[in-house]
């Protein structure tokens, strides 16, 4: 009774801020959730069949999620998953309690969820993840997480409490990693970059993720091949090297919100994916983005100027957008990589009737904040 | 003409891109034909007096606690007598948020722990304990009249008195009675919040806790660094069009 009424009120408080275009509305309602009832989300009651995954790290979460998510969808399981990309503790809490059936009864029969790199152990103050998932740990703003050594002395909190009927996936080439396998005294699994015959996903960083992913499924007893029909056809996530076509031109997206994701997305341009004619870069310091953007100088320069050369990308053809436009030019002119002055403009929208006066192909490096503007101005809709 | 550049710590002190601000020293001398050389000195590299003859300026970023601890004992030990000497002998260098604060008195921690400083700069620095928030933002200041009377200064000038960072410290840091500070907060903490401070001036050396890093978004106090460790009295203009857009905008940022 009380999740029945729980889970229509939330929704129906979702709908009502979604309609007053106050937020994504996830908030509010997993704080009044969480607040009526703090053990809701280990109750007995509200248990999936084969438990809940948890994916934390600095890079990668939204991938991997989706990568263990379409695997278990493909071999028959219901799964929730917190795809919208709330993964903070009351937007983790607000979809779960939304994804129960009219009754208020668990409908499906594992929980698949990303949680944000700080916000982790709070959450495992909530809920016991069956299986724990840590991708990786670098530097992301400083600003509102601080130092990695802060995190990573959190996560070390929480592993020494954590249920030992958790298991426990690392990445196994992360040095940083490391002392949190002595730390957590339940099963330990690791995963490295190595990558698996048959897979067509070439780009290195996201073997990894596939290698998360594939360990994960494996506890699950899906078999290697199933998990590669599933991965070899596997569309990536928003932002995540999706394709969007806008008056005539292809956009393709690959979030670079930290020096480790804008370093792999350019590692990956330079090993040569595809062909494109122009770049587009796009800094915000938008809430969800840190205001510090210090990072780009953190950023590895040679292999900007690798990728640039060696994809014969003129510096006419780089364009620069988004509210910190100058501090991203003026980052790649001390790279050597001088923007034209006509090619830099605050205002998304104006870049773009710059960059379509022909058809071209545009690799765009956005921070988050300016992912989902680029977007919803490409699309003519807001997505989140 | 040469400018020999040392960056001490590169490894263990580099937090906040601070690292672009020996990227960007170098990108306007070579642009000026002056060619600079960047010296890397670690923890176990040997450094002398006969080392800093040959030292332009000399640089030091901030870091996280666990890389400031690694460099603790070599700083004092081994290099920090050195490094007074360059300093107190008017030699240019630029410290950067941690390194700024081991340079000075002590620093107090939050378990009231002290930890010794290098005593170069007449400063010391405390935690305010538990629970008090960190000082993080956007930041403007205006630099010290020491600097903006300074014909070098004025020369290279074509921005203005201000100059724009971010800053992310725990610490806060009080100058002795004798200290100049490098600048006056006009939006942001500065040095502790309370007294408008930023930095210290000491000679040609200046410490600050602004990121950014700091020579991005202030080509002038780039260029005033450079011509004073060359003892030029003016260098050839450059297009800093795009830098100082990126500062006009930081102007504007909320803190």
């Amino acid at each position: 009774m009380k999740l029945f009424i729980l889970r229509n009120v939330t929704i129906l408080i979702v709908k009502i801020i979604k309609l007053l275009k106050k937020g994504n509305g996830y908030t509010l309602p997993g704080y009044i959730i969480l607040k009526l009832f703090p053990t809701i989300l280990k109750d007995k009651t509200f248990s999936f069949k084969k438990g809940i995954v948890v994916v934390s790290g600095t890079n990668g979460k939204t991938t991997t999620t989706k990568l263990i998510s379409d695997i278990f969808k493909a071999n028959g399981l219901r799964v929730t998953h917190n795809s919208s990309g709330s993964n903070l503790l009351r937007g983790i809490a607000t979809a779960l309690v939304m994804d129960l059936d009219f009754w208020g009864r668990v409908k499906t029969d594992v929980a698949v969820l990303e949680v944000d790199e700080f916000a982790l152990s709070q959450v495992l103050d909530f809920i016991d993840p069956r299986v724990l998932v840590l991708l990786n740990l670098s530097r992301d703003q400083l600003d509102r997480y601080g130092e990695t050594d802060t995190i990573l002395s959190r996560w070390i909190h929480s592993l020494e409490i954590l249920s030992t009927k958790t298991t426990l996936i690392l990445d196994s080439t992360q040095p940083i990693l490391s002392v949190l396998k002595s730390i957590f005294k339940g099963p330990t699994e690791s995963f490295n970059s190595f990558s698996p015959q048959g897979l067509s996903v070439k780009e290195s960083f996201n073997i990894k993720n596939v290698n998360a992913a594939l360990k994960v499924c494996s506890l699950y007893k899906i078999s290697l091949s199933k998990c590669l029909e599933t991965i070899n056809k596997f569309e990536y996530a928003y932002g995540r090297g999706e394709e969007l076509t806008y008056e005539g031109n292809t956009f393709k997206l690959y979030l670079a919100k930290n020096p480790a994701s804008f370093n792999n997305n350019l590692e990956m341009l330079l090993e040569g994916a595809f062909k494109f004619d122009s770049l587009l870069f796009i800094l915000n310091d938008g809430l969800p983005d840190g205001r510090d953007v210090s990072w780009i100088y953190d950023i590895d320069t040679q292999l900007l100027e690798r990728m640039i050369v060696d994809n014969n990308i003129t510096t006419s053809n780089i364009y620069i957008s988004g509210t910190r436009c100058f501090d991203m030019a003026t980052r790649l002119f001390y790279a050597g990589v001088p923007v034209p002055r006509s090619n830099i403009n605050i205002s998304i929208k104006d870049t773009l009737s710059g960059v379509s006066k022909s058809p071209s192909k545009t690799v765009v490096l956005p921070n988050y904040s300016a992912m989902l503007d680029f977007r919803s101005i490409t699309l003519g809709r807001n997505i989140l | 003409m040469k400018l020999n550049i040392a960056y001490l710590y590169q490894e263990h002190l580099n937090l906040y891109g601070d690292t672009g601000n020996v990227e960007i020293l170098k990108f306007r001398a070579d642009a000026r034909n002056i060619s600079a050389n960047v010296l890397n000195i670690g923890v176990n590299d040997k450094i002398n007096s006969s080392f800093f003859k040959k030292i332009n300026i000399l640089f030091m970023g901030g870091g996280p606690d666990a890389g400031q601890k690694d460099i603790y004992k070599d700083l004092l030990k081994n290099k920090a007598p050195y490094i007074k000497d360059f300093i107190e002998n008017d030699g240019v260098s630029l410290f950067i948020c941690g390194s700024y604060q081991l340079l000075g008195n002590y620093y107090k921690a939050e378990d009231a722990s002290v930890l010794e400083g290098a005593r170069i700069l007449d400063l010391y620095t405390e935690q305010p304990g538990k629970g008090v928030q960190r000082c993080i933002g956007n930041t403007v200041a205006k630099l010290n009249d020491t600097i903006l009377n300074d014909p070098v200064f004025q020369n290279n000038n074509y921005i203005g008195d201000l100059i724009v960072g971010f800053e992310n410290h725990g610490g806060r840091t009080f100058l002795s009675e004798r200290s100049i500070p490098f600048a006056q907060v006009l939006k942001g903490y500065g040095n502790n919040g309370d007294d408008f401070f930023e930095g210290i001036h000491y000679h040609n050396s200046i410490g600050t806790y602004f990121h950014g890093p700091i020579l991005a978004k202030n080509p002038h106090l780039a260029d005033y660094l450079i011509s004073k460790s060359l003892g030029l009295d003016k260098l050839e203009k450059l297009d800093d069009y795009l830098s100082t857009s990126a500062h006009n905008t930081a102007l504007r940022l909320r803190q």
